[in-house]
């Protein structure tokens, strides 16, 4: 982009949103005219005129139609042959006489530039190099209405302009102020909650191109309550979207559309909007003259309407205001269609794009190319416009059709407003109120009542229960294979309906489909996965009865598997797929299963056809509806909005020719390939993502690991990688699991940290984890250190029958555990006192810092010191792993954590700890559980020492500080306990898993409950105390919403990750072969509860958990 | 600026018109943004039989020649509201009898055609003068469309080696 010529030097006109803002302030309505003339001294006469009338007023300069278009030599051509043009031609007149004409205002009232065109640019450069800042329009507002660029070119154009309308704005010391116009598009017909939501995109767009000063449009409709409705929506949405430190202000446009033909119909209309500003809390208003129907203005006239707008507000601001309107139904709409359109891409113009493709934005009547033009609004019989079609929008609320818009209705339609006002204005007394939207049309008659015979009373067969299941990865599936086991089990009473929905494959779902690296691995071993709720037997496998991972791998793929060790992610993938292929093989007599390939966008409920229970109704993105009687939400992993960080570290990408920054909540999501060899990457966070991310840019760009290196593997490099620099707080990756040596039906039974002690803390009320159940987990880990030493330190003699080592290792658990029966705070030193009788290291592990965060406190004079001491902590960690999970005693002893999460579960699920004891749990215990507890196959702790070895993978250190530098141009990482270890990064991947939170979660059906109240977080709060969560908030089993009004929502049911934080511990894929875990047992509770009431007999809920 | 080769539909048109219906191409100015008198004719023209090709707004000259060449419609409707129909209209109507394909194809324009009612005569002649077979004043009903639409015979009925253009039948 080539830079403008110097500002001028007198100062440009002050900043739009600072006058605004003080003129808020003074409780005053700025008012705007529209004025355009070819002249400069016509239009510089216009401009002095608007500011020097005694009112708060913005002064426009509206370019002509040629100059919209980009048609400059027409411009010119016809002002150098004295034609007339409809506005005043800014770039073929230069940047010099714009200045002078801009001038005419004088040093106090801001000039707003006014174009409509779809490609800005050269107006802008114009406009900057004159001084002038101030503009308004956008990439979908002044494309689709008005013109045929294709609004990719629009897109790109407003994106090119609009940095260099903040840019040079900035480097002449000032700021740029850009209004929306989405809030008008055709003018009328148009219903607000698509005004709204492109009002809000735009701005949206304009912030992430570099402008901080923005105001949303609104164009007075139909409908007075409508349109105060509309401003509030406006306002809610852009407090919520906008970052919180852009300017903003509102801006309501005096009806657009036909214009009434009378003086005092238009002088009435004006006077509405007027009102409407103050009410609705717009702080500017563009106004229309009395003449608007019959020509352009004269400057008086304009003059004239700004000073009976103006009046007009002070008028109504002195009058008793109402209560506060609520955004309604226009507010739900327009936030479910921003944030369907921002759930398409982090770029708003990018999103907007697709949006339009995918007619979830249509703009009704616009005959643009790229408008899909099936959308239809209407005003409705009480003056509301409403959607008379949706197209393929993401909405709900559309009434039932109406007739078809022929151009009679159209016409009448289009002059309605027009005509209300004229003849308003003729028998209006001169004090007489009218609220124009409320009257009802003469003749008119309420919608007939739907025919009374369509009832569905004459069937004999009774209705099916259907049942959407909402995600269908390795929970929903799991719900699905209860239910279908269930109904294998006993007779249903009624057919039952499931529709399985996902975008992705049904059965594996997003995070296990069968696209990605073959490199990627489970961390739990194929023997420990099954996802049949019951072992195969000599049937085929079917609901309740199938193979676990590792028979079926065996069976599918016997060259390739390794039934003992961790199946890569896609060969459960297949798995999944397979154990869905065969629910659906052997679905019992009146279940059926729909596969629905499709995103759920909205849920909203309406009255069923007998008119008693809500179903819901689910919007799809593939256009159509769903109707339902039960939801399940089993949507797993999130997607979340970037933080604040995140999004200034994509803004310094973005910004960027050469600078990389990847997010993404899986590796298999992210767009390593773009990254080139030899290129500098840092990673964020060391943990599964980390592995996976490594493996990709490793294996996956062809090198190899041979079994001959120092730790077991030497990796062979490709000469494809790049440099890898992995940071994180603690500088150390996951701990390696121990080799497994335990039977895949091995459960440990605790001895100390049992569930009847936990419950009894639980009963307690009140629990503070780390005071009252920290210390039993640790005296349960130490136990297990301390007698796994010892049974081992005996190797295998043997006295008479008995293994000496078991032998003293179970007389030191009964001692053990008697001693530490009694207490109130179990202490770790009588443990280590008695292990010392048996002769073992009496050592304890006094907490689970000393494992994961090994160099916490240490300084490092450099980056190869930190190396070194991280590969003798490793190949230690590696040692302990190989030991394995039974007989290494530090392995053995974290696998405890495992074995007891289920206790750990019943303390701390459903709001069992305090608010400040959760929040503590959450964050500091939960993430040294997952580095001790969740780690990978010792395999990949060998890669990763072999990788350390090659050179190709450099950690930073503990403490790890990324940051932007803008001098450089790079990202860069260094640790704060490592001296000297700053390194440019060409690329950055953050690697961490996003958590839990509604409130920045981008699903936008998540988004869409949570804002209707159907969902909200879990707010733990305990004797004045509150801690918000961020996770679901669901009742216990069978695990229904809690509604924000407090009622539970008993048509659905949440299970998985959603619940997070509510729960602990949800991130599990896969159930256990043996008796069930709560994998499965959360899964048939849902089950059954669904199935309540589609039985022949009650279900026997309690005699069927957990005893298989 | 790059423009769409496709002319935008505001629903498909029938496959075959009425017997007695005709092709209407609906366009207006190169600078022309406003849209709703073509979706209102449209409309109007549609649910009197007539299948209608809408060009939507902003018009440049080559797409209506070409689209013309390509359709060879009836008539040609030129709306216009924004005050430049005048100085768009001459142009649009030069570039159709510019074309040895298009120049036998009626056109007809109404609307606003210039940013103020002096002079409204002057420019209706000139407007007739380059070309337009029919300039209607600004409040003109679409009727007049329907007079002028059952004047015109088909141009496939025409003996296919007489001229191109479409020729009025006597009243």
């Amino acid at each position: 982009m080539t830079r403008s010529i110097p500002a001028p030097r007198r100062p440009g006109p002050p900043d739009l949103g600072a006058y605004v803002r003080a003129a808020a302030e003074a409780g005053e309505l700025v008012v705007q005219p529209r004025m355009g003339m070819a002249r400069p001294e016509e239009m510089a006469a216009g401009v002095t005129a608007v500011a020097r009338l005694p009112e708060r007023t913005v002064a426009t300069v509206t370019l002509d139609s040629y100059t919209r278009v980009g048609d400059h030599a027409a411009a010119t051509a016809a002002v150098r042959a004295g034609r007339p043009l409809n506005g005043f031609p800014l770039v073929a007149h230069g940047p010099r006489v714009g200045a002078r004409v801009a001038g005419a205002a004088g040093p106090a009232t801001p000039v707003q530039v006014r174009h409509g065109s779809a490609d800005p640019i050269a107006i802008f450069r114009t406009m900057t190099a004159a001084g002038l800042y101030t503009s308004e329009g956008g990439p979908v507002s002044y494309c689709l209405p008005y013109g045929r660029t294709p609004l990719a070119e629009s897109v790109a154009a407003w994106r090119d302009g609009t940095r260099l309308l903040a840019e040079e704005s900035r480097a002449a010391g000032t700021g740029a102020h850009l209004e929306s116009f989405g809030g008008c598009l055709l003018g009328q017909l148009c219903p607000p909650s698509l005004l709204v939501a492109v009002s809000v995109l735009e701005c949206l767009f304009f912030v992430q191109n570099g402008i901080t000063s923005v105001s949303l449009s609104y164009a007075q409709q139909t409908h007075a309550g409508q349109d105060a409705e509309a401003l509030t929506a406006l306002r809610r949405l852009a407090d919520e979207l906008l970052p919180p430190d852009v300017d903003r202000h509102l801006v309501l446009y005096t009806y657009m559309g036909v214009f009434p033909r009378t003086a005092p119909g238009a002088r009435l209309l004006l006077a509405r909007s007027a009102e409407l500003a103050v009410r609705g809390g717009a702080e500017r208003l563009i106004v229309k003259t009395e003449t608007e129907a019959h020509r352009i203005p004269t400057v008086e006239e304009n003059l004239t309407a700004l000073r009976n707008a103006a009046e007009q507000a002070r008028r109504t601001r002195l009058e008793p205001a109402g209560p506060p309107v609520d955004g309604g139904e226009v507010l739900a709409e327009a936030r479910a269609l921003v944030t369907a359109v921002l759930s398409l891409s982090d770029n708003v113009g990018t999103a907007l794009l697709r949006a339009f493709r995918r007619g979830l934005l249509d703009v009704p009547y616009c005959l643009h190319p790229d408008n899909r033009g099936a959308a239809r609004g209407v005003i409705a019989e009480d003056g509301r416009l409403r959607w008379a079609d949706l197209g393929a929008m993401p909405l709900l609320s559309a009434g039932r059709r109406t007739t078809p818009v022929t151009s009679d209705r159209l016409s009448l339609m289009l002059r309605r407003v027009a005509e209300q006002h004229d003849a308003a204005a003729r028998q209006a007394a001169p004090e007489g109120r009218h609220e124009p939207g409320a009257q009802p049309e003469p003749g008119a008659r309420p919608e007939p009542a739907a025919g009374a015979g369509n009832g569905t009373g004459s069937e004999q067969r009774p209705a099916p229960l259907r049942v959407a299941l909402i995600g269908v990865g390795p929970r929903g599936l799991s719900v699905l294979e209860r239910l279908a086991a269930r109904c294998l089990e006993q007779p249903l009473a009624r057919p039952v309906e499931i529709h399985a929905i996902d975008p992705y494959q049904a059965g594996a779902g997003r995070i296990w489909r069968q696209s990605q690296s073959p490199h990627f691995l489970m961390n739990t071993p194929a023997r420990e996965v099954t996802m049949f709720s019951g072992p195969g037997d000599d049937g085929p496998a079917r609901p309740g009865a199938g193979p676990t991972l590792a028979e079926w791998w065996a069976a599918a793929d016997p060259e390739n598997a390794d039934p003992d060790g961790y199946a890569p992610r896609v060969v459960y993938g297949r798995y999944l797929s397979h154990v869905f292929d065969r629910i659906v093989a052997a679905l019992p007599v009146g279940l059926t299963v729909q596969r629905v390939p499709a995103r759920v966008l909205s849920a909203d409920r309406i009255p069923d056809e007998d008119g008693g229970t809500r179903a819901h109704r689910l919007r799809l993105d593939r256009g159509d509806v769903l109707t339902v009687d039960r939801v399940v939400l089993a949507t797993g992993h999130p997607s979340n909005d970037l933080d604040g960080p995140q999004r200034d570290r994509a803004a310094f990408a973005a910004g960027s020719a050469t600078v990389r920054y990847i997010n993404g909540d899986s590796a298999g999501e992210m767009p390593l390939k773009d990254i080139p060899p030899g290129a500098s990457v840092g990673i964020l966070g060391m943990g599964l993502t980390f592995y996976d991310i490594l493996v990709e840019l490793t294996q996956g760009r062809g090198g190899r690991f041979a079994p001959d290196g120092p730790d077991g593997l030497r990796y062979l490099p490709s000469g494809r990688e790049p440099r890898i620099f992995p940071a994180s707080r603690s500088g150390v990756p996951l701990l390696a699991r121990g080799v497994n040596q335990k039977p895949p039906l091995h459960r440990y039974r605790a001895r100390l940290f049992t569930p009847e002690r936990m419950g009894a803390v639980r009963a307690r009320g009140g629990v503070d984890f780390h005071a009252a159940v920290l210390p039993w987990l640790m005296a349960e880990v130490n136990l297990v250190l301390l007698a796994t030493r010892i049974r081992t330190a005996a190797g295998d003699a043997v006295i008479g029958e008995a293994a000496v080592g078991a032998a003293a290792a179970a007389d030191f658990t009964e001692r053990a555990t008697a001693a530490l029966a009694d207490a109130d705070t179990p202490l770790l030193e009588p443990l280590s006192r008695l292990a010392a009788e048996y002769g073992v290291d009496p050592t304890v592990l006094a907490d689970f810092d000393t494992l994961a965060r090994p160099f916490r406190g240490k300084r490092f004079c450099t980056a190869a010191e930190f190396r070194t001491a991280l590969t003798d902590w490793l190949r230690a960690d590696l040692a302990d792993a190989r030991l394995g999970n039974a007989d290494g005693p530090l392995k053995a002893a974290c696998d405890v954590l495992r074995d007891v999460r289920q206790t750990i579960r019943s303390v701390v699920d459903f709001g069992g700890l305090t608010p400040e004891s959760q929040r503590r749990f959450l964050t500091e215990f939960n993430p040294l559980a997952a580095l001790i507890s969740t780690g990978p196959p010792a395999v990949r702790s060998e890669q990763f020492l072999a990788l350390l070895d090659a050179g190709i993978l450099e950690p930073v250190g503990p403490q790890a500080v990324f940051r932007s530098d803008g001098t450089a141009g790079r990202f860069t990482v260094e640790s704060l306990q490592v001296d000297s270890s700053r390194v440019g990064l060409d690329a950055l991947v953050d690697a961490r898993v996003p958590g839990t939170d509604l409130r920045t979660d981008r699903n936008p059906l998540i988004r869409g409950l949570l804002a209707d109240g159907t969902i909200r977080t879990f707010v733990n709060s305990w004797e004045g105390h509150a801690y918000d969560t961020g996770g679901l908030a669901s009742t216990d089993s069978p695990f229904h919403p809690i509604r924000a009004d407090g009622a539970v929502e008993r048509s659905m049911h949440v299970i998985g990750i959603l619940s997070e934080h509510t729960r602990w511990f949800t991130q599990v894929g896969s159930g256990r072969p043996g008796s069930w875990g709560s994998f499965t047992r959360d899964a048939d509770a849902i089950a059954g509860a669904l199935l309540d009431g589609a039985m022949l007999e009650p279900t026997p809920l309690a005699a069927k958990a957990g005893t298989r | 600026m790059a423009q769409s080769a496709a002319p935008q539909l505001l629903r498909p048109v029938p496959q075959a018109a009425p017997a007695d219906g005709r092709r209407v191409l609906l366009t207006t100015g190169s600078s022309d943004a406003h849209t709703w008198n073509l979706v209102h004719l449209q409309l109007f023209l549609e649910e009197h039989g007539h299948s209608v090709l809408n060009l939507g707004p902003c018009v440049p000259e080559e797409l209506l020649v070409d689209t013309a060449r390509l359709t060879m419609p009836d008539l040609v409707v030129f709306s216009s509201v924004n005050g430049h129909g005048h100085l768009d209209g001459l142009r649009a109507v030069r570039a159709l009898r510019a074309e040895a394909d298009t120049r036998g194809i009626p056109m007809v324009a109404g609307g606003l055609l210039g940013i103020s009612p002096e002079g409204a005569e002057q420019r209706r002649a000139e407007l007739l003068e380059a070309g337009f077979d029919g300039v209607h004043p600004d409040g003109t009903g679409p009727e007049v469309l329907l007079e002028r639409l059952a004047e015109l015979i088909p141009l496939a009925a025409l003996d296919p080696a007489g001229p191109a253009r479409t020729e009025r039948v006597a009243a």
